[in-house]
């Protein structure tokens, strides 16, 4: 069972930090040393993020609007505050650390779109938005749409995506001390909007209609980092899925 | 209610919160798909088991008082 709405407002408000606090100028100092295979390996999983948060900050709003309460809306407010942070924190990182090229954002993550697989851009940058503009013209689908949003995109491909930078960082030839303490706050955050989505799950009692092409969503979507995450890491993701899905009430296994 | 009737976890098996992610340990389900049987009190769990909805481990969970559960 998965504790009620107004625990994880509490815990967004408890948890809020800034991505222009970080101390990223041993990172700026380190990064020319980057090996050549440990600058592609660290830099396409930067892009994935940078593509990945700026998707899901930007396709949150139908999912407030959706909200079958207060209190949950409240939590997609706190949610969605989150997820612009971590868009800003990844071009951050983007910018100021790696150097990638772009006076604006959107520059930036035109020019590292070419560095991620079309798998993950077309679940970020197409599912999702069709996804949530099926949702703002139909409110009943919210259930569906958390299950993409929270169960498969966050739980199964940014979670891995997170693990697979923070395992990525702990082997380097240099330290990226301030991307590993952002990548740590942004796990921090994950957890609980994941648990978020877990509870809206929970909460809607669905049946396998649902619940079956979720898990092969997530399935599915654990491949979109393509090489840049290891078979072991994908199946892990895979399982921790199922089981979550079980945990939030699912009965179909 | 808090305190739940427990079986092999005791009369007044209590709950525990993953404060990461909200998940509620309750000892009379306990977490068959990680091989922890119902009725196993959280104290037992072993050390090395991770939380099933968000993988924080048993550390970052913490015991519900008494009459505390927050639903909302």
């Amino acid at each position: 069972m998965i504790t009620g709405y107004g625990h994880f407002v509490q815990l967004a408000e408890s948890l809020q930090w800034d991505e222009k606090a970080i101390d990223f100028s041993a990172d700026r100092e380190a990064w020319p040393k980057l090996e050549d295979a440990e600058n592609a390996k660290v830099l396409g999983l930067i892009a994935g993020f940078v593509v990945a948060e700026t998707a899901v900050a930007g396709n949150l709003h139908p999912y407030r609007a959706a909200a079958s309460d207060d209190s949950m809306e409240a939590t997609f407010r706190a949610q969605a505050r989150d997820e612009a942070r971590h868009a800003r924190f990844f071009d951050l990182v983007a910018s100021d650390v790696a150097g990638v090229p772009g006076v604006t954002p959107t520059e930036r993550r035109d020019v590292l779109r070419a560095r991620v697989s079309p798998e993950l851009v077309e679940l970020f940058e197409e599912l999702l938005p069709a996804t949530a503009q099926r949702l703002a013209e139909d409110h009943e689908g919210l259930t569906t749409a958390v299950g993409l949003y929270h169960m498969v995109i966050e739980g199964v491909v940014l979670l891995a995506g997170q693990h697979a930078l923070l395992e990525t960082l702990q082997g380097l030839s240099v330290g990226l001390p301030g991307l590993r303490k952002g990548m740590e706050l942004v796990l921090r955050d994950e957890r609980w909007h994941i648990g978020f989505g877990s509870r809206v799950v929970q909460s809607a009692d669905i049946g396998r209609e649902i619940a079956e092409p979720l898990l092969e969503q997530g399935e599915a979507a654990a491949k979109a980092w393509g090489d840049l995450i290891t078979p072991a890491a994908i199946e892990t993701a895979v399982k921790q899925h199922k089981r979550r899905l079980k945990a939030a009430g699912i009965k179909f296994w | 209610m808090t305190v739940r009737g427990g079986t092999l976890a005791g009369p007044a098996a209590r709950l525990w919160l993953c404060e990461p992610c909200g998940f509620i340990y309750d000892p009379e389900e306990g977490d068959p798909d990680s091989g922890i049987e119902p009725g196993t009190p959280f104290e037992d769990i072993p050390d090395d088991w991770m939380c099933p909805i968000c993988g924080a481990t048993k550390a970052d969970f913490r015991e519900l008082e008494p009459g505390e559960f927050p639903e909302d």
